[in-house]
């Protein structure tokens, strides 16, 4: 066979384990998923046809609106403080040099490379009721002996601040790769042109990096809708139905009430969500990106 | 050094930093407390690491002790030394060491031999398929988790290591950031080597990996760091004790010994020690991983 | 308008010291250029008279007012960053009433003055684009116009032509004479290029590690160099250097032997007395050798002509010879063959001394 043959034989089987793993993990799946949805299956095996309905009940059923309300709750509150500060942190690390910069760049990416469990149990213990060492900030909220956590309006802002100390480093990666793109030249024609440190960060540091920061935000945002592992462990012994997120919800019914059908439901609400969100943040670089 | 010391010589630096380069320049005010603001951002940011792993070496009556010793008056391994001959520590080690190098190498080993077709190879489907690594980009992998566990239990691979492995080696992102790299190998090496005779999977070993060497070992580390700290996945698939990876094990096992704070702590550091051990070691490749992946989302 | 003068400025990096206690007077409204090769310190001389690069030690005067500590936005100053440096989120309007906005100016007034200098520069029809639109001539007009339209007393440039090919380059640089004489402001330019400082400068400052190596115009510095540096780097092809041995010599005049004993009679720039016998260099222009035979009664030096480049209007040829390389211009019609033996003859009149140092003779 000519040489064109012989690639495309190559080429297949370089990439055979690939599509069959994608195939059978991420095609298959998917479109089970999309399939269950319009079923009342249980966890495992099928159940029968019944249309909408898991629609309809998602429609009116007030855990999932809880959860929602929850997921959003929670992403803006963690999203922007840490877009913000990732900023804001970057801004601060890019003025120094050499070991100083390493040393507080790493203290400040350190936390991002901890499995959430990690995290859970150093914050725990921070804010235990009784014995945490920022115990003393919180102790006028209430008497008892309960981690601030444990009270249901301060639960999604911990866990928010929990979050943002956990992945700014992210963010401040990020931002100083975008920083570091603009030339120092420009800094210098604005001194030239008299400019004051303000002056500086609105009109050139914010405007340049402004496609840096969307990015950041909508990486941020895409990852917190997600969010299950953090809330499920704060939660956990408490009252977790009050804060429920989405994937918590998924997590629930199809695992505790046996409901697949209707988890798919929730999981595929959720697909539509991100994909929404990723379209917008396209939309929007390009909008102010041509202004 | 305290914490005051620490800052102290902060404080130092920072001044020396600001004023060093030219003696008649007049002192920024400004910028040195912004300097000073941003080492202090840092101490405060990681304290809580340095609180946690304190804790983790004072013995547990110190721990419930009222007031705040910055270092343990009695230092001792006694919580390390009870995790690890107490609990399965070592078998959650293994799981996560089994599993976690699983998906590294089989991820690794599949992205860059379909990056390498996608990248140099014309085939039936190509478009296709880079369509649909894009489109599993916007999936959600916690959507898929109920369709997975289904999979799985199909499969009778629940509570095994290779029930935790299959689903995470879904890594779009590996693949694209090879296609990429691999399209920025410039086309005069490749067409030297097939005049010397070289097969695309001798030109895939010898030549294109070999060239990318660095973003191998920096896409290794943190796909390797990723499934390190899966938490919902194993969680969901592990159903019993022995099978657990450390990060699941961790915060699932604390009945056996109470409300020990030191001991849990001490099992949290135990955990956390391979990844924190790779970052640092590894601090560069880490960092520019990071932003590789970040690129390919924007 | 004003004149900038530097007395004893030092800089270190560090502790490095890049620039040596240099003194420098530019007159009023005149075209100074800093002309070296890379890492001789100019654009760090720059800058610091600019004020982007505070002094270690010494003293930068504008307009005979001490400038060291103060701000740059406050020297009423403006630079040419060699980049263009122009911002690239802002219109070419925006651009050049940058600094007019931040000082809160009227929109009227910024306006009046941008299309101002539009006009001057003809960048009418760009006002509205970004930098990324324009090509490398047009962004150069814009970085210039920023700078015009904040009416300095004195403008810097940091090697601007550099981005730009060769053909644009000479087209910038007639522009860059035209706007000097136009507006008689004080120019100090930076450049490694021999060509455009010898062109645009009334009086050129060559830099060599940090140090003054000498200090005048264009012809002083190609008619009567200071030091071997000035000597080398000035003039293209570069002058051209033969060892040599002191035979004799007093306050006006040596002379020095060639290898072959041949013996040359240079004319002194240095009066004072020699230190006695010991080696020297002798410099002399292309333009000042002829090619003879080789056993002519005049020919210094004889050789093997081994690249011959003819140019139309010159040619330049190289000869071997037991001394080195030499670079020989020869007029457009100059019959000479590759490998063919010379003999080549030195204008005596036009040579150079130079001493073991470096030093002119």
């Amino acid at each position: 066979m000519g040489l064109g043959g012989q690639q495309k034989i190559t080429a297949l089987i370089l990439v055979g384990p690939f599509v069959l793993v994608y195939a059978l993990l991420f095609v298959y799946p998917t479109v089970n998923m999309v399939v269950m949805t319009f079923t009342d299956s249980p966890l495992i095996g099928w159940g029968k046809w019944v249309g909408f309905q898991n629609y309809i009940k998602l429609a009116s059923d007030r855990l999932f609106s809880t959860a929602v309300w929850n997921t959003l709750y929670f992403v803006v509150l963690s999203v922007f403080p840490s877009t913000l500060l990732g900023l804001i942190i970057a801004l601060g690390v890019n003025r120094l040099t050499g070991y100083w910069q390493s040393a507080v760049l790493a203290a400040f990416f350190i936390p991002y490379i901890l499995p959430v469990s990690v995290v859970f149990r150093i914050w725990q213990w921070a804010l235990d009721g009784e014995f945490g060492i920022y115990e003393p900030l919180f102790r006028g909220f209430f008497s008892s002996n309960m981690s601030i956590y444990r009270f249901i309006p301060a639960f999604m802002p911990v866990v928010a601040a929990v979050t943002v100390w956990w992945l700014v480093g992210f963010n401040v990666l990020l931002f100083i790769a975008g920083l570091r793109n603009i030339s120092s030249e420009i800094y210098e024609a604005a001194e030239l042109d008299g400019a004051t440190r303000w002056q500086m960060f609105t009109r050139i540091t914010w405007p340049l990096i402004w496609p840096v920061t969307v990015l950041v935000a909508t990486i941020q945002l895409i990852l917190q809708l997600k969010i299950f592992d953090q809330i499920y462990l704060f939660a956990n012994g408490g009252r977790t139905e009050a804060t429920i997120s989405l994937v918590q919800l998924i997590y629930r019914s199809a695992f505790f009430k046996n409901q697949g059908g209707y988890g798919a439901t929730v999981a595929l609400v959720l697909f539509v969500l991100i994909v929404v969100v990723s379209v917008l943040q396209y939309q929007l670089l390009r909008v102010r990106g041509s202004r | 050094m305290s914490v005051a010391d620490a800052a102290d010589v902060a404080v130092a630096t920072a001044v020396r930093a600001e004023t060093g380069r030219g003696s008649l320049r007049p002192v920024d005010g400004t910028g040195f407390v912004l300097t000073l603001l941003t080492v202090l951002g840092a101490l405060f940011w990681i304290f809580p690491i340095y609180w946690a792993l304190v804790t983790s070496f004072k013995p547990e009556e110190d721990v419930v002790q009222p007031g705040i010793k910055l270092w343990p008056e009695h230092f001792t391994f006694e919580n390390y030394s009870f995790v690890l001959l107490n609990t399965k520590i070592g078998l959650w080690y293994l799981n996560s060491l089994v599993t976690s190098g699983a998906v590294t190498i089989l991820v690794m080993l599949m992205s860059a031999m379909a990056g390498y077709a996608i990248s140099q190879l014309e085939f039936p489907g190509r478009r296709l398929l880079w369509w649909l690594i894009l489109a599993s980009f916007m999936v959600p992998i916690p959507a898929l988790i109920v369709n997975h566990f289904v999979l799985m239990s199909q499969f009778g691979l629940i509570n095994t290591w290779a029930g935790v492995i299959l689903p995470q080696l879904i890594a779009p992102v590996t693949v694209m950031i090879y296609k990429q790299f691999f399209d920025s190998v410039p086309k005069d090496f490749r067409e030297a080597a097939i005049i010397d005779g070289a097969t695309e999977l001798q030109l895939l070993w010898r030549l294109y990996l070999p060239m990318n060497k660095g973003i191998t070992t920096a896409l290794a580390i943190i796909t390797f760091i990723a499934a390190w700290n899966n938490f919902l996945w194993p969680f969901l698939v592990a159903t019993s004790e022995p099978m657990m990876n450390i990060t699941v094990g961790i915060t699932q096992v604390t009945d056996a010994f109470g409300v020990k704070y030191a001991r849990w702590l001490a099992t949290a550091a135990l955990a956390a020690l391979p990844v924190a051990a790779l970052y640092l070691i590894f601090q560069r490749r880490v960092t520019q991983a990071i932003m590789l992946t970040a690129g390919i989302k924007g | 308008m004003a004149s900038v003068d530097l007395k004893s400025v030092t800089k270190r990096f560090g502790a490095t010291e890049v620039i040596h206690g240099v003194d420098l007077s530019v007159a009023d409204g005149s075209f100074c250029a800093l002309l070296g090769p890379s890492g001789c310190g100019k654009s760090t001389l720059l800058r610091m008279i600019a004020g982007l690069e505070p002094v270690t030690s010494g003293t930068v005067l504008i307009d005979g007012a001490d400038v060291t500590l103060v701000p740059p936005a406050k020297r009423r100053i403006a630079m040419v960053f060699q980049s263009y440096a122009l911002y690239p989120h802002l219109t070419v309007r925006g651009n050049i009433c940058f600094s007019m906005s931040l000082a809160g100016e009227p929109k009227a007034r910024q306006n009046e003055r941008a299309d101002r200098v539009a006009r001057m520069l003809q960048l009418g029809p760009l006002m509205d684009r970004r930098p990324a639109q324009l090509s490398g001539g047009q962004r150069q007009r814009v970085a210039i116009g920023r700078a015009l339209v904040r009416d300095p007393q004195v403008f810097l440039f940091d090697e601007p032509l550099s981005n730009l090919d060769a053909q644009l380059r000479v087209a910038m640089r007639l522009e860059l004479a035209n706007l000097h004489n136009t507006l008689k402001t004080t120019m100090i330019y930076v450049t490694h290029d021999q060509v455009e400082a010898m062109t645009l400068a009334g009086k050129i400052v060559v830099l060599d590690r940090g140090r003054v190596a000498q200090v005048g115009s264009p012809l002083e510095l190609y008619n009567t160099p200071a030091n071997k540096f000035v000597a080398a780097f000035i003039g293209s092809p570069a002058m051209n250097f033969l060892p040599a041995s002191i035979r004799s010599g007093n306050g006006a005049s040596l002379e020095a032997a060639i290898a072959g004993d041949r013996s040359l009679t240079v004319a002194r720039r240095n009066g004072t007395a020699l230190a006695g016998p010991g080696n020297c260099e002798i410099g002399v222009r292309p333009e000042h050798i002829q090619l003879v035979d080789p056993g002519a009664p005049n020919a210094i030096i004889s050789g093997t002509a081994s690249v011959v480049e003819r140019l139309g209007n010159t040619t330049y040829v190289y000869v071997d010879t037991p001394s080195g390389r030499i670079i020989v211009e020869a007029g457009g019609a100059s019959p000479i063959a590759t490998g063919a033996n010379v003999g080549l003859s030195v204008d005596a009149s036009q040579a150079h001394a130079f001493g073991a140092d470096g030093a002119a003779l």
